[in-house]
């Protein structure tokens, strides 16, 4: 299965981005977008999966500088 | 040519395709390497291919709202970035129309398999259901990126 995943950043920090991936996100995840890191504070199927493709939306809180140490 | 075969099988426009159509779409595109920074299709202008992001990662920036009477071009904001697997100038695929926004290389290097519209219309009018099947494909791509940018806004 392809994880076509839509994220979105709240506050706009980051444009945000559409990426193909292999594993589904996962609530509470962290991942880097652009050099900077940001918490997985939402997935949701954004369409019904099709074929080999699952189409999902993921929005993205910045990490507080003191949660990046 | 396997690689490049492969990434297609598995890419979402191409998804459904027999293997001898993939063999084709294949001969009639090629790749094109770009640097960090590198525009690869400006905003306003003519278009005649399809891309589909083999490696690395592109951004798509749009016209932020031009003041009407003042001179310069309008500033470009970054709207969305595309990576691996994803696919651009599709719209001017369809329509064709101009180029609706820039799109620019943001890795090093950014890897790009092109496919000529000519072509790519060529093949889909000689076997309607392959070109069903493509254009469905097209179809639900445009229709994450609306929903995207819906959720953006």
């Amino acid at each position: 299965m392809v994880y076509k995943v839509s994220y979105v950043v709240i506050g706009r920090s980051h444009p945000g981005a559409i990426l193909n991936q292999e594993a589904p996100p996962r609530l509470g995840e962290v991942m880097e977008l652009g050099g900077r890191k940001y918490r997985i504070v939402e997935v949701t199927d954004l369409m019904p999966p099709r074929g080999d493709f699952a189409y999902l939306h993921v929005a993205l809180r910045p990490l507080a500088e003191a949660e990046e140490i | 040519m396997e690689k490049i075969t492969d990434f297609l099988r598995h890419s979402e426009v191409f998804a459904g395709l027999p293997e001898a159509k993939i063999e084709q779409i294949v001969s009639i595109g090629h790749t094109a390497t770009f640097s960090a920074g590198e525009t690869i299709i400006s905003a306003g202008e003519p278009s005649d291919d399809l891309y589909l992001v083999q490696q690395g990662m592109v951004e798509v920036l749009v016209a932020s709202g031009g003041i009407v009477d003042t001179p310069g071009l309008p500033e470009m904001q970054p709207v969305v970035q595309l990576g691996q697997g994803q696919v651009f100038g599709e719209m001017a695929l369809v329509d064709q129309g101009a180029r609706s926004a820039t799109i620019r290389a943001i890795t090093e290097p950014t890897v790009l398999f092109v496919v000529p519209r000519a072509a790519f219309w060529a093949l889909c009018e000689a076997d309607h259901h392959i070109g069903f099947i493509v254009m469905r494909n097209i179809a639900c791509d445009l229709s994450f990126k609306l929903r995207h940018r819906n959720l953006s806004l």
